[in-house]
């Protein structure tokens, strides 16, 4: 962590960076102790999407919580673009959509926008015209006007995230995003994360649907019971460079024998024959291709 | 990066919002109705007077109803606008913005504020208009009795008013430095309730302490002074007539005590929360 922040040019400070990170929980009358996170140690360059996996209990969205200040660290200490979290400023730059968000139920998707807008000293003009832009890019600008009480899960994800994104913040925290999301919102919440890492924002991700992480992810970490067990590129943790698909259209079984006989020649070996099968959701998207969710 | 200043501003717009949810509860229309209810049918209530003038009657059925449901309403209504920011979690996103925690108890408390002025100033309206009313009445049924003119002071009936929600005030600064370590909704109104009922009767305690004599005693008495402000001063004297208005010293030292406790809560309020874990 730099010591002065400021000093130090903004593409070398980490988006994130967590050190020995210690995180307990009295669990009982007899001064138990509940380890929710334990010396973890995490870096987050800026631009990229960065995957924070685990099972259940398993220190997410504490970790989450300690990065943004809300909960305090029994030891260690995590700072965003090196600012330490606990201070009000480090939560400048940070946009947070917390895990099944549930919003004040009263204000329509516009108020309640507006007002998160103000909370981070927004104002005016500038305001009006980037609540209309937020609104558009989470899809909700026809539902605008609406209650938020009346709205659907995904809907309230997404204006979640509108809120996370209003005051245009260098980092997104996005806890569990498409929790209870069918796959359609899923979709629209998958295509806006990659917008906003072209736009050059860092995501920080939670997530159960191991195989969108996979597609949107740079980097992961696995956690279980409160400690990293495994951190990397996912390129590098997924792919293998030991063995190559060649797709083809379907081969009689004399042409695949040839084909055999043509790779053992040269000490080579067909390792499987397989059909390749479409993506149970790119087939419901291909259906029910729809932006309503 | 700089520094994120304090802001009244930030603090304003959690009042706003709060005073907006109140607003839209059934338990602030529930208690307003029915003290509005009790202000009206006071007119039919005066079989329970016990020989007091009907005029003063009714003043007392109204500041009576503003200090009964303005007190559970004080109360509940803070645990639970606080408690629905916790267990919601809206309270999360909130605090994930950068937004002090003191501008959370700040906009809490001008919220709930706001709610008990509005509550006071709609029964002490509804007060002054029946007062108003049955004076009127009474005027024409015995013009001899007020041949000096009306009986009650209107301006000491919005006194009354304003002295019953500086005591609410200070009740929700009570109940919101309970709620900010308080780990139930429930646990913070039963508290609540608690702390009310010795802030009414602390003046007793006092003066049995004061005829107890001894140093220990006296000094307990003063010590649980000191913690728990006296609700009897927010009280009018036993008239409505202009002559025994308090004097003005009287008024700006009652405003000033209630302005101390709510300082000295919301500061301490503060404090418990500053670390609260989310």
């Amino acid at each position: 962590m730099s010591a002065n922040p400021s000093s130090a040019p903004s593409s070398l400070v980490p988006a994130l960076e967590i050190r020995g990170l210690l995180k307990d929980f009295s669990a009982g009358l007899h001064g138990l102790k509940l380890r929710a996170v334990d010396h973890l140690n995490l870096s987050v360059a800026p631009g990229q999407i960065f995957g924070l996996l685990g099972p259940n209990g398993s220190g997410k969205s504490t970790t989450i919580k300690l990065l943004l200040g809300l909960l305090e660290p029994t030891a260690g200490s995590c700072a965003i673009f090196g600012v330490p979290s606990g201070r009000v400023e480090a939560r400048r730059e940070v946009g947070y959509l917390p895990e099944a968000p549930y919003f004040y139920r009263h204000l329509s998707g516009r108020e309640l926008v507006r007002f998160y807008a103000r909370m981070c000293g927004m104002g005016g003009a500038p305001l009006e015209a980037r609540l209309d832009e937020v609104l558009a890019l989470v899809g909700l600008s026809a539902a605008a006007e609406r209650r938020v009480g009346t709205y659907s899960k995904g809907m309230l994800q997404r204006i979640g995230l509108a809120q996370a994104l209003v005051h245009d913040p260098r980092l997104l925290i996005l806890d569990e995003p498409t929790a209870g999301v069918d796959p359609v919102g899923t979709a629209a919440i998958t295509a806006l994360i990659l917008q906003l890492k072209a736009r050059g924002k860092t995501v920080l991700i939670t997530s159960h649907l191991l195989g969108q992480i996979e597609d949107i992810c740079d980097r992961v970490a696995i956690l279980d019971r409160g400690k990293l067990i495994l951190e990397g590129a996912v390129v590098e943790l997924i792919g293998r460079t030991d063995q190559q698909a060649l797709v083809v259209e379907t081969l009689p079984e004399s042409e695949l024998a040839e084909l055999r006989a043509w790779l053992a020649a040269r000490g080579r070996k067909l390792e499987a024959v397989e059909t390749p099968r479409n993506r149970l959701d790119r087939i419901f998207l291909d259906r029910v291709g729809r932006n309503d969710a | 990066m700089n520094a994120v200043p304090f802001s009244f501003w930030r603090a304003l717009l959690i009042a706003q919002n709060t005073l907006r949810e109140a607003a839209r509860q059934k338990l602030f229309l529930f208690f307003l109705l029915l003290a509005l209810a009790l202000v009206v049918g006071a007119r039919w209530l005066r079989d329970f007077s016990f020989g007091a003038p009907e005029l003063k009657f009714l003043a007392d059925c109204g500041f009576g109803a503003m200090a009964f449901f303005g007190a559970a309403l004080a109360i509940t209504a803070t645990a639970q606008l606080f408690f629905s920011e916790i267990e919601n979690r809206t309270a999360l996103t909130l605090l994930a913005k950068p937004v002090w925690r003191a501008e959370f108890i700040l906009g809490k408390f001008l919220g709930l504020a706001a709610v008990t002025a509005i509550f006071c100033a709609m029964l002490t309206l509804l007060l002054m208009a029946v007062l108003r009313w049955r004076e009127g009445e009474l005027m024409r049924e015995f013009p001899e009795t007020f041949a000096s003119g009306g009986a009650v002071s209107y301006a000491m009936v919005a006194l009354g008013g304003l002295l019953q929600w500086l005591k609410l005030a200070v009740l929700v600064a009570l109940a919101l430095l309970v709620a900010s370590f308080a780990q139930t909704q429930l646990f913070t109104v039963v508290t609540g309730f608690f702390i009310l009922v010795i802030c009414h009767l602390q003046y007793l305690a006092q003066d049995a302490y004061a005829r107890a004599g001894s140093w220990f005693a006296q000094n307990i008495g003063g010590a649980l002074a000191a913690v728990f402000p006296n609700f009897q001063l927010f009280a009018l004297a036993d008239s409505l007539n202009a002559a025994d208005a308090p004097p003005a010293l009287h008024v700006v030292r009652v405003v000033l005590y209630a302005a101390g406790y709510i300082v000295a809560a919301g500061a301490l309020a503060v404090y418990c929360f500053r670390k609260r874990e989310i």
